[in-house]
């Protein structure tokens, strides 16, 4: 049976000229799991917010949706407010209350339930989540994957009948997320709760829904089960393809009578299958339209010997100790790290290892109790503050909201270069025009159309752009970046690869930490694990990668009983191809 | 001087020092400059951001909200009644405590019309929230400037509130944030005659600019900012602290109170001067834009 | 250090402490005082343990009273037993110093009781006593408590943020400072507030708005919470009715008159009652004490007899 059913439903925003939605006819049946996949504003978010009433946008809609097979414009704000639950992406901005109790509370309280049955549901759903340890918590006390899960916990105390999430992964870590995307599984398989959701990591979550649909330009173009959807976004070369997990991509490529796989263990049996028997080919025209595209590194060829090597590091640091305070644990223990010129180094490891620590001591924000920190061989302490930041290093802060002060993007730039005026002051002494200045690095952020926009506007790659944008103003040598990648979609991460890569072309150093192996295989120079405040191993990324059995991308973890080195997609592929 | 470039030339140039060396000016600097004066180049760079110009045109044009509502107005009636009742059951049952007694009454009376008229008129999801932001925004300003005594951005915020979301939300942002902030720095018999001066200079604010007689410029806003410090934050805590303890309220205690207050109440009020200075401006032109974000209609 | 009278539902902390702020505040009985300032100081000592409420005390307490204590007789000249005249010719009295050393006591305690309330009647409790009379406000006090640390962490990031980008100016000239405090404020509330929407989603989406709203909690009124009530309205009752008798009247002014010293039946059970109902905490925190060691005397004795059984 229908749960949810859209009918030849649009919507457009009132003063836009384009209908953000239009002519969308999806049904949702009872108990089933759907994904909902689409580049950033193609309007899945909008679809989302269409489900429930109260969270409406204005503007001019048509068709109609109906939900049990009622018109949702007539079915009143208390029960919509019950049975249909809804999650948003940040897990910080939905929280309410300062207790977890409370907060658990909140929807049955505005529901009106009595004190009784609330004790009841809330210790149900306690339970049930394993909220117990910290029931009685100030929410400020949560990590972001418990805060995510407080507030599905909340909207489940009311017993929704459809569960419906936008991108609720998107701001946690690959731990909190699998675990999240696993309790929404749980949900599904065990109460039976329809699911509808937006979601950009995929590989975790696609084999396990039972509809996926795609939306592209406000139009629905795809709908259907995991492997339909897979092999009609290949056929119609969509961009969404490279979102898929990568066992579905892998398998585009190749051209053979097996049934493509959508999980890891499906994939090695299909690699096995396929090149024992040998009876494949490459599509060489698919792999001209994505892969020889981009500048990924795959499987490069490492010179020890290499020009970057020789020089001296940019960036050192020695025996470098640190803790928070005397009665704490160490942080950072005796690490030792050097960085060349000009190369992208990323920084993998768990949660709590140190690796923010290490970045906040490059960033001269603590200062280490022993050892000493080099750049450019010259100990960091010995930088005046003006001299190490303009310059020298740059550092992109993980929330690019944490910069924004003006209420333009022009504005916000011209904001480095100490106001609009074209007169000399403090942070700016060059002979430079500004306003070329400020084109040519929104040229290389690509936010050029934007910069008549309120910065709080933008959507979230937008915005990380931006404070790049800004940061690059002060003419960084070194890129210090926190999860630069975090909430970002497929596109805005190779978007984001591309300034990347043109930085780098141009001499700037980039240091980031980072949870997205799948980006740091693709376009990291070298990688390093971080773990109990140090670096346990070093290497390029097809090397670092191929030593690891767990902590792998998903290619790799595929291929590697016959392609051990290939790291990327575009590794398996082009040994395919040279197997072949 | 800016022959075109294009991207990679400009990046190339902008990330070598060696050659951005040649671009490099330096930047002319005035010995007689003296300290004052560059403070008020500080303040005064800031005032010329052009983005600060059309609030004021834009609000001058708004007619219809200079209007006074009804609850305004019976809060009004409700202070003027409660208040000599309780002062004659005071002085009639409390004898040598009832300066303490009419006082503390006379805040709860104040205050309480106040949160029960927001209660009944069931506010929107957004006000409140914007509320709790401000009042939060307020007690961290208190708590920032912990260690130094009086200077304390918090009345500066809640005039800002009242000027930007009207009396009303000028009155609770005074009030809950006296309240929470006591909540870290120790509540006490002080607690509800700080709630009730700063949650008043916030409805004043909002009372006086719907009434036209304040405006958004930073000289006016300083103005009442100074005044309200001096003779409404300090005109009544001064006595507050003289009811609490001591139960022969005479004239030359009080003037006594008022004197020995003088200098407290001066610093308390060029604070909130400078911060209105430095934050009225952009603080209320973010406020107005979340206002036309959230659809909230004050 | 958690005690046993918080654990008692909040209506019980709140009805105990609006009882005894208020008659400490209002009635200047030296045998009141006594027995307030008695109750209040020994539970700080639970409460705080006394190396806390020696330092609080002394530092704050002690030197405000001495102050308070001289300023009444300086600005006052009532009374008819003069001690001595003040070099402006005015007269110092005895009742004048009587009195300025009560209203010291008087102030004392209350700052003591005070102390105790912020301990005990945590922000949770208040907001779950008004939920029910003020919904709206008691869920923006809530909030407002949920985003004063957030945008505590908030700022430090920002601090931060600055600081990276050469412009942390913790040790620059005052006018950056103030520029920069102000950039800071400015960063703050956009981000606090241009968040806060979704938040507002969030409530609406759980239905918040909708009527007959109910506050639920934790507390549950219990059969001990009952009879402490009934303990409590019983001295109460007593109190009040033994101090509208005219027992324990006292005046400062003109001269110092206190009854119901020497003791007589009426003032007694006053005074006792009063006692009593100050004490409560106390009593309480101890008898639970005493009954946990009796308690676990009792199970080591049974263990032991087990032990000896098995072996």
């Amino acid at each position: 049976m229908d749960l949810i059913k859209i009918e030849n439903f649009s919507f457009s925003y009132p003063e836009a000229k384009k209908s953000a939605l239009s002519d969308i006819n999806i049904n949702f049946e009872e108990g089933s799991f759907n994904i909902i996949c689409g580049t950033s504003g193609c309007g899945k978010s909008t679809l989302l917010r269409q489900l429930k009433t109260v969270l409406t946008p204005n503007g001019n809609k048509k068709g109609e949706i109906y939900f049990k097979g009622k018109p949702l414009s007539q079915i009143d704000e208390r029960n919509q407010s019950s049975k249909i639950g809804y999650v948003m992406q940040n897990p910080d901005n939905q929280i309410v209350t300062d207790k977890v109790w409370h907060e658990l509370a909140f929807g049955l309280e505005s529901l009106g339930f009595s004190t009784s049955s609330i004790r009841l549901r809330v210790a149900e759903m306690a339970s049930y989540f394993g909220i117990q340890q910290w029931f009685y918590r100030n929410v400020t006390e949560l990590s972001g994957g418990q805060k995510q899960l407080l507030n599905l916990a909340s909207i489940m105390a009311m017993h929704p009948d459809v569960l419906i999430l936008d991108e609720p992964t998107s701001q946690l870590d690959p731990i909190a997320a699998s675990d999240f995307l696993e309790t929404i599984k749980k949900i599904n398989r065990d109460l039976g709760t329809t699911v509808i959701m937006t979601e950009h990591r995929l590989e975790d979550i696609f084999p396990y829904a039972t509809k996926i649909i795609v939306i592209d330009n406000g139009k629905k173009l795809i709908e259907g089960n995991p492997r339909e959807a897979g092999e009609e976004l290949r056929r119609l070369k969509h961009k969404m393809f490279l979102a898929l997990p990568a066992p579905m991509q892998i398998a585009s490529y190749v051209e053979s009578d097996e049934k493509s796989p959508l999980t890891v263990r499906d994939g090695r049996n299909y690699i096995s299958d396929i090149v024992t028997r040998k009876n494949y080919s490459v599509k060489e025209d698919m792999i001209r339209e994505y892969l020889d595209k981009k500048g990924d590194s795959g499987l490069k060829i490492f010179d020890e010997n290499s020009e970057t090597s020789k020089e001296k590091p940019v960036l050192e640091m020695k025996e470098v100790w640190f803790r928070y305070g005397r009665e704490y644990p160490d942080v950072v223990k005796g690490l030792n790290l050097s960085i060349n010129r000009g190369e992208i180094y990323c920084l993998l490891g768990g949660n709590g290892t140190g690796k923010s620590t290490t970045l906040s001591l490059l960033s001269r924000i603590n200062v280490p109790y022993r050892g000493k920190i080099f750049i450019n061989g010259k100990d960091i302490r010995k930088y005046r503050d003006k001299e190490l930041f303009t310059s020298f290093l740059g550092v992109v802060p993980q929330n690019p909201q944490s910069l924004f002060v003006k209420k333009t993007v022009e504005l916000e730039l011209f904001e480095m270069l100490g106001g609009p005026k074209e007169r000399l002051n403090d942070d700016y002494n060059l002979s430079l025009d500004k306003k070329e200045i400020i084109e040519n690095i929104a040229k290389v952020t690509r936010i050029e159309g934007l910069l008549s926009q309120h910065p709080y506007d933008l959507s979230g790659g937008e915005q990380q752009r931006l404070a790049l944008a800004k940061i690059l103003l002060l003419r960084p040598k070194i890129l210090l970046m926190d999860e630069p990648t975090k909430g970002l979609d497929s596109f805005f991460k190779d978007e984001f690869a591309g300034i990347l890569q043109t930085l780098k072309k141009h001499g700037v150093t980039i240091f980031m930490i980072s949870h997205d192996i799948e980006f740091c295989a693709r376009y990291a120079d070298r990688c390093g694990m971080f773990f109990d405040g140090n670096l346990v191993t070093q290497n390029n990324p097809t090397d670092f990668f191929s030593g690891n059995s767990f902590y792998t991308t998903t290619a790799n973890r595929m291929a590697r009983s016959f392609f051990p080195k290939a790291v990327t997609v575009k590794d398996v592929i082009k040994c395919l191809k040279k197997e072949m | 001087m800016s022959e075109k470039r294009n991207v990679d030339e400009f990046l190339d140039l902008w990330f070598d020092d060696k050659k951005i060396e040649q671009y490099k000016m330096p930047i002319p600097e005035n010995p007689m400059v003296s300290k004052l004066s560059k403070l008020f180049r500080v303040l005064k760079t800031d005032a010329q951001d052009e983005i600060f110009v059309s609030i004021e045109d834009y609000y001058s044009r708004q007619e219809t909200s200079k209007k006074l509502t009804k609850r305004t107005i019976v809060t009004l009636i409700i202070l003027l009644l409660m208040s000599p009742l309780t002062i004659a059951f005071g002085i009639l049952f409390m004898g040598d405590r009832k300066y303490t007694f009419i006082g503390i009454m006379l805040m709860f009376y104040a205050i309480i019309p106040f949160f029960m008229g927001f209660e009944s008129r069931k506010p929107q999801t957004r006000e409140l929230i914007v509320i709790a932001v401000l009042s939060a925004i307020a007690v961290l300003g208190r708590t920032a400037f912990i260690m130094v005594p009086m200077f304390k951005p918090i009345l500066a915020i809640i005039i800002i509130s009242g000027v930007t979301f009207g009396p009303e939300a000028g009155f609770l942002v005074g009030a809950v944030s006296m309240f929470i902030s006591n909540f870290f720095f120790g509540q006490g018999p002080w607690t509800p005659w700080q709630m009730f001066s700063a949650g008043i200079i916030g409805f004043v604010a909002g009372v006086l600019f719907r009434k036209g007689l304040l405006k958004r410029t930073r000289v006016s806003l300083c103005l009442f900012g100074f005044l309200a410090a001096i003779f409404i934050y300090g005109g009544i805590m001064n006595p507050a602290a003289l009811i609490m303890y001591t139960s022969h309220i005479t004239i030359e205690g009080i003037i006594g109170i008022y004197i020995s207050g003088i200098p407290v109440d001066l610093a308390h009020a060029t604070s909130v001067v400078i911060f209105l200075w430095l934050i009225s401006k952009g603080m209320i032109e973010k406020l107005e834009r979340i206002k036309k974000k959230y659809g909230l209609l004050v | 250090m958690e005690d046993n009278f918080s654990s008692y539902h909040p209506v019980i902390s709140f009805f105990f402490f609006l009882f005894v702020i208020c008659v400490s505040m209002f009635l200047m009985h030296p045998v009141f005082l006594a027995i307030s300032f008695f109750s209040a100081f020994s539970y700080n000592l639970i409460l705080y343990g006394i190396k806390k409420t020696l330092k609080n005390n002394l530092l704050f307490i002690l030197p405000m009273m001495i102050i308070i204590a001289l300023a009444n007789p300086m600005f006052n000249h009532y009374g008819v037993t003069v001690i001595t005249y003040l070099p402006t010719g005015n007269p110092v009295t005895l009742e004048t110093i009587i009195y300025g050393i009560a209203m010291a006591t008087m102030f004392c305690e209350v700052l003591l009781w005070f102390a105790c309330y912020n301990e005990v009647m945590t922000s949770d409790k208040f907001i779950y006593l008004f939920g029910k009379i003020m919904p709206s406000i008691s869920l923006m006090i809530s909030m407002t408590l949920r985003f004063v640390p957030m945008l505590r962490n908030h700022m430090r990031v920002i601090a931060n943020g600055q600081k990276c980008i050469g412009r942390d100016t913790s040790n620059g000239k005052t006018t950056d400072k103030i520029k920069n405090g102000v950039k800071k404020v400015s960063i703050l509330t956009t981000w606090a507030l241009e968040n806060a929407i979704d938040r507002a989603d969030s409530m609406r989406s759980r239905g918040y708005g909708l009527k007959g709203r109910t506050a639920f909690s934790i507390y549950r009124f219990d059969k001990r919470d009952r009879a402490i009530l009934i303990v409590m309205i019983l001295l109460a009752i007593t109190f009040f009715v033994g101090n509208s008798t005219g027992n324990c009247y006292v005046s400062y002014d003109p001269i110092v008159k206190v009854k119901g010293i020497p003791l007589d039946l009426y003032s007694c059970i006053t005074f006792l009652s009063y006692l009593t109902f100050c004490m409560l905490p106390v009593i309480v925190d101890l008898y639970d004490k005493y009954k946990w060691k009796a308690l676990r005397n009792n199970i080591n004795k049974k263990e032991n007899r087990g032990y000896r059984l098995w072996t």
